[in-house]
């Protein structure tokens, strides 16, 4: 057993971190949040130069070839940091295609997307919001050209205005089985994109696909055999999002306890309180623990063993300890955290974000308690 | 001991939700949650006052109603059921005429007293006590009034002050006596600002959930005549002390957010909630009846200072322990609302496939200013361990 880092993961946790504390203000991510496409190409290329877009993909596709451990370590710095762009979704959806797409695809898909030059985004949630890859309400049939038409609504798919391909599962008619996985081209005719605006500001739409045609080439893996890879891909993707966790809270506690120092109320600093250092000993708690729970997962992942128990561990754990770290930040703060001119909304609006996505705290008890036997 | 309501208690409450049909729900009142003030709009304001229920627990003698604080307390619950849009006369019924009938002058009793329990234009109020470098601590402000003749000279800067672009006045703290060996609470006056008056700059402050509700305000070379000290020139800090309690009282610190309770029903029932999550059924119902729990203590709290007042009792830390309980209960309510009800509750304003009609989002992002406003949670504690508890003092 071995808690540390290596010197090298290190330095690649030190350079994600310059680059992020460079590109990112408050302002900064505000101005992104309310832009149309969301993100800043600027970033996007310089990301893709520094090959982090393809970090820990294989070198045939132009991957750097790192493993899931350094993937967790970019995420917590992009959490910490807060910068709006699709890498995470860009990301997840080559580890999708890599794990389940043939030679041709890889080729096609995962170089252009590494060198920064397509985005890729996923759809798999369903009217509530919840992954429902299982059997999707999206339907796929086949026209009298061969071609595939897909149609039905997808929900929070984020990105999607931006991306090249969207990745969809749909029930194909006639087909006994599972669901297919399709990489279906966001200029095919039928596609409408429609924005919403929700707590977190990251860019997010509903789409719509309206008999939308997709070559048979475009089915990634075999038909009516994408539950496993969605699945796991999703698995690694719930550690991803508590690695973006537990940097932003890392970061919320930093913050904090700077500021219960700097600020004064009747004659002295707030943290010569009591009750003050109580809630930030507190805060630290959920900190190193949240830490660990994520870390123990990823590093199952990392040397590929099960990590189906651990995986529901960490997310039920870290979405709640973020979560209540951000309520905290905002107690000893005051009424300046509440303004938006300030960073700390932007943690506050993050961490409720993820403890929703990819189940929440009760989903993950439910499973967790299924993988034992009850 | 009974703690059921009388029949006239009863009647009453009877005579508001007819009251909120009438003058809202059968005129297409769209019902929202937002922060503590509703929304201000005279003309619901003026039919209020029609009803005689602005003022309404100030004495006969001072232009009020003089019913009880029980009955003050149906009738908001009533109001914030729905989220009556009665920030108009909200601060000036509730803080501004009780301290005027404490503190103030003949003169400004006669000319606010029947101007606010009227819904008069230009009558409206906000407050303006925190300062950038005193929050928790309002004995460190820096604003000073400096009697100059017949008036204050005022210079300073407040932040914080909510609703402070829509006001009309501002209660102002202030220090008054300038010396320095004088302690702090023995230096500062109550004023009433007239937002108009020239030095006095509103500067906008937008929150977390995006809106525009509080502000910074901006006191440069203001003059205000000596009319407008409120009570004891210097004994501003004790009077604010007496006054808080009213604002820590109500029952509208536990209601704020109600439609999202009242809602979190309908989405249960009417949704398929048990066929769509069946694992998660028992977990959800479990939750909304804590949450009732929750609620329902939180509701005799409120009861329960409502009557101290009423019975002539000190309720400072009842009213303190009452917010502290109330304002986490809301906290755990709009938390518990997103997870019962998914990811699509963080589509804001209503938006397509928005799974409740209030912005549950919106809720959820206010909320972390219910346990600071009108004293934190941390200062309301110490409230209830040193005056109520009586413990040691460090
Ligand atoms: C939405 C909103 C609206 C507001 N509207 C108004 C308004 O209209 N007018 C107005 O004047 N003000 C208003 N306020 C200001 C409010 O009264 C202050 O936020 C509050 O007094 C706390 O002060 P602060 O924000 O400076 O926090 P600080 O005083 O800096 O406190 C930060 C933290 O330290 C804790 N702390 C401080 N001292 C102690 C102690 N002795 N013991 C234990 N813990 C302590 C506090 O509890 C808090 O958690 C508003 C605030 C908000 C958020």
């Amino acid at each position: 057993m071995d808690f540390g880092f290596t010197a090298e993961q290190k330095m690649l946790r030190d350079s994600f971190r310059s680059f992020f504390s460079k590109e990112c203000t408050t302002d900064q991510v505000l101005a992104l949040w309310a832009d149309p496409q969301g993100y800043s190409e600027k970033h996007w290329k310089k990301m893709a130069k520094l090959g982090w877009i393809g970090l820990a993909m294989d070198e045939a596709y132009g991957g750097s070839g790192y493993g899931f451990l350094d993937l967790f370590i970019l995420f917590e710095e992009l959490g910490r940091s807060q910068l709006p762009s699709p890498l995470f979704t860009t990301i997840l959806s080559c580890m999708l295609i890599d794990l389940c797409g043939n030679n041709d695809q890889k080729q096609n898909f995962l170089e252009s997307a590494i060198n920064g030059r397509c985005i890729l985004t996923m759809a798999l949630l369903g009217e509530d919001g919840d992954p429902d890859f299982h059997s999707p309400k999206i339907e796929a049939t086949i026209d009298e050209n061969g071609q595939h038409r897909l149609t039905g609504k997808r929900w929070l798919v984020p990105f999607a205005n931006s991306a090249d391909a969207i990745l969809v599962c749909a029930d194909l008619v006639g087909h006994e089985g599972g669901p297919t996985l399709y990489c279906v081209d966001t200029q095919t005719e039928g596609i409408s994109c429609t924005r919403v605006e929700t707590l977190y500001g990251e860019n997010s739409f509903h789409v719509e696909f309206d008999a939308v045609k997709v070559p048979e080439s475009r089915i990634i893996g075999a038909i009516g055999a994408a539950s496993d890879g969605v699945e796991r891909i999703l698995s690694r993707a719930t550690i991803l999002k508590c690695a973006e966790m537990v940097g932003g809270a890392q970061y919320v506690l930093d913050e904090t306890l700077t500021h219960v120092k700097a600020r004064h109320q009747f004659g002295r600093p707030l943290g010569v309180l009591q009750t003050v250092q109580h809630l930030c000993a507190d805060m630290n708690t959920f900190c190193v623990s949240a830490r660990l729970v994520a870390c123990q997962a990823a590093s199952r992942i990392d040397q590929n063993l099960s990590a189906e128990k651990e995986i529901s561990i960490a997310k039920a754990w870290c979405g709640n300890a973020y979560k209540q770290m951000t309520w905290i930040a905002h107690q000893l703060f005051g009424a300046i955290g509440f303004t938006e001119e300030y960073f700390l909304h932007l943690y506050f609006k993050h961490a409720k974000a993820c403890e929703l996505q990819f189940g929440d705290a009760s989903w993950h008890r439910a499973r967790l308690a299924a993988t034992m036997g009850l | 001991m009974n703690l059921t309501f009388t029949t006239e208690q009863e009647d009453f409450r009877n005579q508001v939700r007819q009251f909120v049909r009438d003058n809202l729900l059968n005129k297409g009142f769209k019902v929202e949650s937002k922060g503590l003030i509703a929304d201000s709009d005279v003309s619901f304001s003026k039919a209020m006052s029609e009803k005689g229920w602005i003022g309404f627990t100030w004495p006969k003698s001072h232009w009020g109603q003089g019913r009880s604080y029980v009955e003050k307390t149906i009738m908001n619950e009533e109001l914030y059921r729905v989220q009556a849009p009665i920030g108009y006369h909200f601060l000036a019924d509730r803080q501004v005429g009780p301290s005027l009938i404490h503190f103030g002058s003949d003169w400004q009793r006669s000319f606010f007293l029947p101007r606010i329990v009227t819904a008069e234009k230009g009558m409206m109020f906000c407050l303006l006590f925190s300062e950038p470098d005193a929050g928790s601590d309002l004995a460190g402000i820096a604003t000073t009034a400096r009697k100059d003749g017949d008036y204050y000279i005022i210079n300073g800067q407040k932040v914080w002050s909510s609703e402070a672009h829509l006001a009309d006045y501002g209660w102002l703290l202030a220090k008054t006596n300038l010396d320095a060996g004088v302690s702090a609470h023995n230096a500062c006056s109550e004023f009433i600002l007239d937002m108009n008056l020239p030095g006095v700059k509103v500067r906008p402050l937008i929150n977390i959930a995006g809106e525009h509700s509080f502000n910074e305000v901006f006191l440069d070379n203001v003059r205000v005549h000596k009319d407008y000290l409120v009570g004891t020139e210097h004994n501003g800090f004790r009077q604010i002390m007496a006054q808080v309690d009213y604002e820590r009282a109500g029952i509208e610190r536990l209601m704020q957010n109600y439609p999202v309770y009242d809602q979190l029903f309908d989405y249960m029932k009417v949704k398929q909630f048990q066929t769509r999550k069946p694992e998660l059924y028992a977990w959800a119902k479990d939750q909304l009846a804590r949450l009732t729990v929750e609620f329902e203590t939180g509701r005799l709290l409120c009861y329960y200072t409502a009557w101290m007042i009423d019975q002539g009792k000190k309720p400072t830390s009842q009213a303190a322990l009452c917010k502290v309980f109330c304002t986490q209960y809301e906290q755990r309510l709009n938390d518990m609302a997103m997870r019962i009800l998914g990811p699509m509750s963080m589509i804001r304003k209503n938006g397509s496939n928005a799974p409740l009609d209030v912005d549950v989002a919106a809720c959820y992002l206010w909320q972390p200013s219910y346990t600071l406003q009108g004293g934190s949670v941390e200062i309301l504690k110490n409230i209830v361990a040193l005056r109520g508890l009586k413990l040691p003092r460090d």
